[in-house]
């Protein structure tokens, strides 16, 4: 789930932090993508009138379908993705699993209910609901990725802190994920709508966790104290604090320590038995594989494996996985292109002042003009 | 006050066409040496850099340091209202938000001025390391231009290689392959066609035909051209403008996939 209301707040606070690019510009660069966070989003988004796509037998595979697709287009833009798992969950999340195990019991119930009053939008809203990447739906994602040729890591507890350390040695450039609190694990470039269907044309939303900082004016111990306080999956939060008070409270008091020495127990009653200690102790030291002990290969692609896997039980139609598996072969064997990043230091960088005048005339003539390079410097 | 006069519209003309296929906006850095501008594209895979020198202008004034970011669309709007012989006067005031261009025809019979909304860009310098090139090659900049051109239509990327008996363009790609060699010439009454090389070191490098094509836009500025590489740094490719400065684009070269 993530950092409630972080991305907004950063939208607010910390514009710089945020880039826009196109899928495009991250030719060569190698990706650590949350796979379960990807599966779900495949389990809820690859659909056909409502309903995920099963096999006769009404086997999903909805999964398999966004896999297999997305990542081709992954490859084919030169991207070099692997995919991180989740391990076990770690101790603090039991709270919010339970929750999440609560809201899909009445989902479940609503959904029953509307069965019966034959609701078709309902159903289908809560049956959306109901989604969950269950441990059958990973296994053969991961089967599919090795005959993709994909690397794939399995991460001993959290896949975001798993990505977040990789990122940090630089065995990848960025985590690609939804959930923001890649950013919180010390992540330094996150990548949203990495993932999402090509469709919908959204932009690549890029965020830079030293810009987050300065923006924020915070330090990264700060940053996670602001997390917490946020909501994130591992503890509860001071309810009646929203982001814009915690932004506050954390600029002034710097830890959430002090901040309960000040404020007003009264009015802002923090939860029982408040475990944020051990929440910022998760952020901090997240259990990790050392990812320098990771071998991250990529393969050519075992396009006759690929066919009997997905067009056998699975009943994918035959000529396009091979077109499919012909397009990840071409994509290796192209060189790549340099990027002039890794020749040339940056010395200095002038964000351009943000002020609040009316020049959207001009950025909109401008997109029409040229639909080439959007994102840097763009007039605001 | 920020004033600079050209004779010709049509150099800075040509001078526009040179970057507005790489990029979409961008600033010029104005100082009382002269103006700057270094930008990299959107992939970032390719950087302008061009300067033009204070005293290459006819009229140059430049009382504080000045930047000014440009939407490059907008500006080839308004160069286009000029005609080759006008000349051009480019003004703005220190710290203004808008820049104005002034046409003087040459009988001074119509004078126009078009004024441009400045835009506030995102910048970022790049420290460019001086690097010794294994190799320099000096040519003619329209046969440049025809061996990119004609490459391109083969392949998606050039492999140059240079040693010290000339210089190979090689492409290939579905249909076929294609290479272009030249040799070094001496030929001493047409100095501007000969084709010289320095060598130290031969390299071989492969470059994206795009990004190339998009250099040789810059072709009518200078009638020379240089490349300088060496083994795994960016290409330069170098324009002179006579009198006023010069334009360098650099290139990241393609890289062979590694052993992973």
């Amino acid at each position: 789930m993530g950092i409630l209301g972080l991305s907004k707040l950063l939208l607010d606070i910390a514009p710089h932090a945020i880039k826009e690019h196109e899928i495009k510009t991250y030719f060569g660069r190698k990706v650590a993508i949350d796979a379960s966070m990807s599966l779900y989003q495949f389990l809820i988004a690859v659909r056909s009138e409502g309903a995920q796509l099963t096999t006769v037998d009404g086997e999903t595979t909805s999964h398999l379908m966004g896999t297999f697709y997305r990542t081709i287009r992954l490859v084919e833009h030169g991207i070099k993705p692997v995919y991180v798992f989740d391990g076990k969950p770690p101790k603090l999340k039991s709270g919010e699993l339970n929750k999440r195990a609560e809201r899909r019991e009445e989902a479940q119930k609503a959904l029953e209910k509307a069965t019966e009053a034959g609701d078709a939008t309902e159903m289908e809203k809560f049956n959306r609901r109901l989604v969950k990447v269950t441990s059958e739906h990973t296994k053969e994602a991961k089967h599919l990725l090795s005959l993709m040729g994909i690397p794939y890591i399995e991460a001993p507890c959290e896949a975001e802190a798993q990505c977040a350390a990789m990122v940090r040695a630089g065995k990848v450039f960025a985590t690609a994920t939804e959930d923001m609190d890649a950013l919180t694990f010390g992540s330094n470039v996150l990548l949203r709508h990495l993932t999402v269907s090509e469709a919908r044309k959204l932009p690549i939303q890029e965020f830079h966790l030293d810009k987050v900082l300065e923006g924020l004016k915070l330090s990264h111990k700060e940053f996670i104290d602001l997390c917490i306080l946020l909501g994130c999956d591992y503890t509860d939060s001071i309810r009646g604090i929203g982001p814009k008070r915690a932004i506050d409270l954390i600029t002034q008091h710097k830890s959430i320590e002090n901040i309960l020495d000040n404020i007003d127990k009264s009015k802002y009653s923090p939860p029982e038995d408040w475990n944020f200690e051990g929440a910022r102790e998760l952020f901090i030291t997240p259990e990790v594989a050392d990812p320098e002990t990771i071998e991250l290969k990529w393969n050519d692609p075992d396009e006759e494996g690929l066919v009997k896997y997905l067009c056998g039980d699975k009943q994918f139609n035959e000529e396009r996985i091979r077109n499919g598996a012909k397009k990840l072969l071409k994509a290796r064997g192209t060189s790549t292109q340099g990027r002039l990043d890794g020749f040339f230091k940056v010395l200095s960088t002038t964000p351009a002042k943000r002020k609040v005048e009316d020049k959207k005339d001009g950025a909109n003539k401008r997109g029409k003009g040229s639909g080439g390079a959007r994102g840097r410097g763009r007039p605001k | 006050m920020f004033e600079a006069r050209l004779v010709s519209s049509g150099t800075l003309k040509k001078v526009l066409d040179a970057i507005k296929d790489l990029l979409n906006e961008a600033s010029f850095d104005c100082s009382d040496t002269g103006i700057q501008l270094q930008a990299m594209d959107s992939s970032h895979v390719s950087l302008v850099s061009l300067s033009l020198r204070a005293d290459g202008f006819d009229k140059y004034r430049c009382d504080r340091n000045l930047t000014m970011g440009m939407n490059l669309a907008s500006m080839t709007k308004i160069l286009k209202c000029a005609n080759n012989d006008d000349t051009v006067t480019v003004k703005a005031q220190d710290d203004a938000d808008c820049v104005t261009f002034v046409f003087e025809s040459k009988k001074q019979e119509k004078i126009s001025d078009y004024e441009m909304k400045l835009m506030n860009l995102d910048q970022e310098h790049l420290g460019i390391p001086e690097t010794d090139f294994s190799c320099v090659i000096h040519m003619p900049s329209g046969e440049f231009s025809r061996i990119c051109r004609d490459l391109s239509q083969f392949g998606e990327s050039v492999i140059i290689s240079c040693t010290k008996e000339g210089v190979r363009f090689s492409s290939s790609g579905d249909i076929g392959s294609a290479n272009i060699k030249l040799a070094q010439t001496n030929n001493i009454d047409k100095e501007e066609e000969t084709v010289s090389i320095d060598l130290q070191e031969p390299v071989t490098l492969t470059f994206a035909c795009q990004y190339l094509n998009s250099f040789t836009k810059a072709t009518p500025l200078s009638n020379r051209v240089s490349l300088s590489m060496s083994a795994n740094v960016p290409l330069v490719v170098e324009y002179e403008i006579p009198d006023l400065g010069h334009i360098r684009y650099y290139l990241a070269p393609k890289i062979e996939e590694d052993e992973n």
